[in-house]
């Protein structure tokens, strides 16, 4: 080979990998509002060497390709902290429903469920006016209105549990059918990834799966494993193969005990679905824990206030003079299950609230009297009414609290590892040290900070204590 | 507008958390530099000339319990986050060290015509 073309050759071709170079950063340029854009750098592939003389000389370089930078392990902790912040946010919505469902409402007229608090107080306090006066009519009147506000609006509370319970079921049946949307796409790019890696580099392709990877891991809990040639396989967190390579598996739907269960090859894995992550975990898991827990606490409560009042009712003599036969208040129930949703009054005549002690006439009020006491007595699982609604409730904002405090600290999380993202993998200026260093200082500072609220929060509460005992 | 002699509302404790996590969710290290100094003149502060102040800190202190859990949460994942991108550091320190990924570009070029 001539040294004068061979050089020639050498400046030409280094010039045509810049001129490649340039249409790389164009392309940069171009896709820098793309979501999903992942930021590609040329490949150089160093040509034979040139003999001079038997010297050996380097030949310059050639552009082969594009390779985009895309980290796999970052985007996996992405997708990781996505999954969690998308299944607490969907939990939390449906937790919020529940919550407002039992906050009192001021503006309103009407009673509703956020006033079962204030129902068993006025209920037990009619009971005691009735005590005071057991024969007026008026007061036997207010203990049956004041019953059936109770049993109204606890029945109208467990109604409302069912209705929320039967829309979310909906909601998670809608997500099969996305997932399934996207994991036959995800099988589809893998095999064009496949087939072109790995001499070439599918950039907007891998973008592409990224992109469906990351839509899939806000829906449910995945692991992703790479495999040869730059493929993809996908299971669920619990290990159920949805992609393999360039095939995918259907999630698919069936109903079991009145809600939608979800299978992959006959194998129903719904709960572990519900613990994986993803919006549809956070579904299943409001559908199948905290409604349900919701709903038994009610049913206790109502369980318990109906078996003892009436079981008191039927221990004493009625206006009419019937002796511990004077019938139910309310609708006794057959099993805790259910019950909240069934309580109603059944009885319609005021004169036959049992006030009167068995053989004690029918103007006494002993009877009466033992039924106020229900109210101050351990009548729900070793607690009065109120307290064990008011621990309810109690519980109920300690559960929504702590799934806000998860979901603010995931979606911290992820703007942090979007911004890392960014810089590392999307069209930036900023260098990789540049931002590792910024997380490092952030991260130090903000321990800082932390340690000395700490101190300061805990003088200050100890200075409440001195303040309070002096 | 805060008119002259008009006593400046100091902060809550619990904006001060709240502004701590927004900060470390965005990365502002300049801001979270500058709440760990406001931090430190707080801390300087204790404990308060009065009883009614200590009384009011800690009422403080108890309203911002809440904002506190969520800070010491993302606190957490951060650290997380940030021994991820530290393994990537290596990884990627590794990578240059050892030549890339076998069998693309420079380096197999390279061990073809036996320069390294």
């Amino acid at each position: 080979m001539g040294t004068i073309s061979s050089a020639f050759s050498m400046m030409s071709q280094a010039l045509d990998a810049d001129q490649a170079a340039l249409n790389i950063v164009a392309n940069n340029v171009a896709n820098a509002n793309t979501t999903g854009y992942t930021e590609e750098t040329p490949n150089w592939q160093e040509n034979q060497p040139i003999v001079i003389d038997g010297v050996s000389y380097g030949s310059g370089v050639t552009e082969t390709g594009l390779t985009s930078v895309r980290d796999s392990v970052l985007v996996a902790r992405l997708d990781q902290q996505q999954q969690l912040a998308s299944a607490s946010a969907s939990r939390l919505t449906a937790l919020n429903t529940i919550q407002a469902l039992f906050t009192p409402d001021s503006g309103s007229s009407s009673s509703t469920a956020g006033d079962i608090g204030s129902d068993i107080t006025s209920f037990f306090s009619s009971l005691s006016s009735l005590e005071a006066n057991p024969t007026v009519s008026s007061d036997r009147q207010a203990v049956l209105s004041a019953a059936k506000t109770l049993a109204g609006d606890i029945s109208n509370a467990a109604g409302s549990l069912n209705s929320q319970r039967s829309a979310l079921d909906q909601e998670a049946a809608g997500v099969a059918s996305q997932v399934n949307s996207l994991t036959t796409t995800i099988a589809q790019l893998n095999q064009q990834i496949q087939s072109s890696s790995p001499n070439g580099d599918a950039g907007t392709l891998e973008d592409q799966r990224d992109e469906d990877v990351s839509q899939l891991s806000q829906l449910i809990g995945i692991n992703q494993v790479t495999t040869e040639n730059n493929g993809l396989s996908i299971t669920t967190t619990s290990g159920q193969l949805l992609v393999s390579e360039g095939a995918s598996y259907q999630l698919t739907t069936g109903t079991v005990d009145g809600v939608t269960d979800f299978f992959v090859g006959g194998t129903d894995i719904t709960s572990q679905l519900a613990s994986g992550g993803g919006s549809l975990g956070g579904y299943l898991t409001a559908r199948d824990v905290d409604i349900p827990g919701a709903l038994s606490s009610l049913d206790q409560l109502a369980y318990s206030i109906s078996t003892s009042v009436n079981a008191q009712n039927n221990a004493g003599t009625d206006l009419d003079g019937d002796n511990g036969n004077a019938g139910n208040i309310f609708s006794e129930p057959t099993e805790v299950a259910g019950s909240a949703a069934s309580m109603s009054v059944v009885m319609t005549d005021p004169n036959h609230i049992a006030t009167a002690g068995l053989g004690d006439g029918t103007g006494n009020n002993s009877n009466a009297t033992a039924m106020a006491d229900l109210g101050n007595q351990s009548i729900v699982n070793g607690e009065t009414a109120s307290n064990f609604y008011s621990n309810f409730v109690s519980a109920l904002g300690s559960t929504v609290s702590g799934v806000q405090t998860e979901n603010t600290a995931q979606n911290a999380s992820v703007t942090q590892l979007q911004t890392q993202n960014s810089a590392l993998s999307g069209v930036n200026l900023n260098d990789e040290a540049s931002s590792m260093t910024t997380l490092e200082r952030s991260y130090q500072a903000a321990s800082q900070v932390f340690t000395m609220l700490n101190t300061i929060m805990a003088s200050a509460l100890n200075l409440g204590d001195q303040t309070a005992v002096s | 507008m805060e008119q002259i002699g008009e006593r400046r509302r100091h902060p809550q404790m619990k904006e001060l958390v709240i502004e701590a996590s927004r900060a470390l969710a965005l990365l502002d290290a300049d801001r979270l530099e500058e709440l760990a100094l406001s931090c430190q003149a707080l801390n300087r502060a204790l404990p308060p000339a009065t009883r009614e102040e200590g009384t009011v800190l800690a009422a403080e202190a108890r309203d911002a319990a809440g904002e506190m859990a969520v800070f010491a949460k993302v606190l957490e994942a951060t650290r997380a986050n940030l021994n991820v991108m530290s393994r990537l550091r290596e990884l990627r320190a590794g990578r240059l060290e050892y030549g890339g990924q076998p069998g693309r570009g420079w380096s197999g070029t390279e061990s073809g015509h036996g320069d390294n």
